[in-house]
C-alpha cells in the first residue's frame, strides 16, 4: 500500500518536472505570441494611438474578435513603464 | 453584364454622357444606371425625384442613386452590434454613442461607395449594362483603389495573425495544453481562429471585387472637356488607372465649340497622347439646344451604342 503511493506520489513528481521543463522550452515562444498578438492589435489599431492605420473599415470588421488581443495591449502598455524588468523577466535573469 | 464607370472632372458631363448611354443602349439591352455622387443628378437629368432610391424609368431602364450616408450608417449599425454581441459586459457603455462618431472617419464613404458597386453587380444578374456616374476625381480614385490597397492590408494581417497561430499550435504540441490559456481555449487552427476566418473571407470579397474592376467585362470612360483644367485632371484619372491596372477603354471629348477649334484640337491631341493612341476615342460637339434647355439633356446628339461593345 505505502509502495502504491511512493509510485504515485513520484510519478506526479516526474511528470510535475517534465511539465516544468516543457514550460521552460516554450517560455519564450509564449513571449514571442504575445508580442506578435500585441503588434496585431497595434496596427489594427493604429489610427487610434497614431500609427499608420489600415482602412477604418478593416479595423471596424475585425474589432469584435479581438478581445484578447486588446488585453495584451493593454497589459503591454500597463508593463511598459519597467521594460528592463520585462526583459530581464523575459531572459529569465533573476 | 457590362460594367462602365464613367469619371472625369466635375462638369465636364459625365452625368449627362452616361444618361445619354443608357438611354441608348436600353434600346436593346436591360440597362441600370447608378449615380454614386453624392451631389446626385441623375434624377434632375430625367426629371423625377429617385431620392436616394431606385426607379424604373421605361422596360429596359433603371436608374438608381445611392445614398452613402445610409450605406455607411446601416454598416456601422451592423458592426455595432456585432460588437455589442462580442463585448455583451460593455453594454452598460454607450456602444452606438462611440460608432456615431465612426461614420466621420476617413475610409467610410469610399467602403460605403465600394460596398454599393459590390452589391448592385451582385444583385444585377439579368443586367446587360450597369453604368456608374462616379463623384469626382479624388473620391473615384480613392475608392478604385481600395480593394487593392484592403487586400494589402489582409495579406500582411493574415501573414502576422498565421505566425500567431504556428506558434499557438507549437506551445500546445509541448506542453501537451489544448491551447487553453487562463481557462479560455485559444484558437491555433486557422479554420477555428475567428480573425483569420474573417480576414479569408475579406481577402475573397475584395479580390473578387479588384477582379471585376479589372475584367473583361469592365470599362473605364475618361470624359474631358476641351479644356487645360479637365485636361490635367484626366492626367491624374490616366495615371491612376494606370497604377490601379484598371481598363480605361473609351476617351470622350465632350462638349466640344464650333469655335475655338484650336484650342479644342490640341487637348484632343494630348488626350490621345496621354491615354494611349489604342484607346477608343469620341468627340462630342456642344450642342446649343441642349445647353440652353431646349432638348433633355440626355438627348446629345452623337451615337453612343457602339462604343460599349466590348
Amino acid at each position: 500500500m505505502k509502495e502504491k503511493g511512493f509510485l504515485t506520489g513520484l510519478g506526479r513528481f516526474l511528470r510535475g518536472v517534465g511539465a516544468a521543463h516543457r514550460e521552460r522550452a516554450v517560455a519564450l515562444t509564449r513571449l514571442e505570441v504575445r508580442e506578435l498578438e500585441n503588434i496585431f492589435a497595434l496596427l489594427i489599431m493604429g489610427s487610434f494611438i497614431g500609427l499608420p492605420a489600415p482602412p477604418t473599415f478593416l479595423a471596424v470588421e475585425l474589432l469584435p474578435f479581438m478581445e484578447r488581443e486588446m488585453r495584451v495591449v493593454q497589459r503591454r502598455a500597463e508593463d511598459s513603464c519597467d521594460m528592463m524588468a520585462e526583459m530581464m523577466g523575459a531572459l529569465g535573469i533573476d | 453584364m457590362r460594367v462602365v464607370f464613367f469619371t472625369g472632372k466635375g462638369g465636364v458631363g459625365k452625368s449627362t454622357l452616361a444618361a445619354a448611354a443608357a438611354r441608348q443602349l436600353s434600346r436593346r439591352h436591360r440597362v441600370l444606371l447608378v449615380s454614386l455622387d453624392p451631389a446626385h443628378n441623375i434624377g434632375d437629368i430625367f426629371g423625377i425625384d429617385l431620392a436616394g432610391g431606385r426607379r424604373r424609368l421605361d422596360g429596359n431602364l433603371t436608374l438608381a442613386e445611392v445614398d452613402l450616408g445610409t450605406m455607411a450608417r446601416e454598416y456601422l449599425e451592423g458592426q455595432s452590434r456585432a460588437l455589442a454581441d462580442t463585448y455583451r459586459y460593455l453594454t452598460t457603455l454607450n456602444l452606438e454613442r462611440y460608432f456615431s462618431v465612426l461614420k466621420y472617419s476617413p475610409g467610410i464613404e469610399e467602403y460605403a461607395l465600394l460596398t454599393s458597386i459590390e452589391r448592385t453587380v451582385r444583385e444585377g444578374g439579368d443586367l446587360d449594362y450597369v453604368l456608374f456616374d462616379t463623384p469626382p476625381t479624388g473620391l473615384t480614385l480613392r475608392f478604385l483603389a481600395l480593394p487593392q490597397v484592403t487586400t494589402t492590408w489582409i495579406e500582411r494581417l493574415a501573414a502576422i495573425r498565421r505566425q500567431i497561430l504556428e506558434k499557438r499550435y507549437t506551445i500546445g504540441k509541448i506542453t501537451k495544453e489544448d491551447g487553453r490559456t487562463a481557462g479560455v481555449r485559444l484558437a491555433f487552427d486557422e479554420d477555428e481562429d475567428e480573425i483569420m476566418r474573417r480576414l479569408k473571407t475579406l481577402r475573397e470579397n475584395y479580390g473578387a471585387l479588384s477582379a471585376l474592376l479589372r475584367g473583361e467585362g469592365t470599362a473605364m470612360v475618361l470624359v474631358c472637356n476641351p479644356d487645360l483644367l479637365s485636361l490635367r485632371e484626366s492626367r491624374r484619372l490616366v495615371d491612376g488607372f494606370a497604377d490601379l491596372g484598371l481598363p480605361l477603354r473609351l476617351v470622350v471629348l465632350n462638349k466640344v465649340p464650333s469655335r475655338d477649334a484650336a484650342v479644342a484640337a490640341e487637348v484632343e491631341e494630348r488626350l490621345r497622347e496621354m491615354a494611349g493612341r489604342d484607346k477608343r476615342f469620341l468627340r462630342v460637339p456642344l450642342d446649343e439646344e441642349i445647353a440652353g434647355g431646349r432638348r433633355p439633356l440626355y438627348e446629345i446628339d452623337a451615337e453612343l451604342e457602339d462604343f460599349f461593345v466590348f
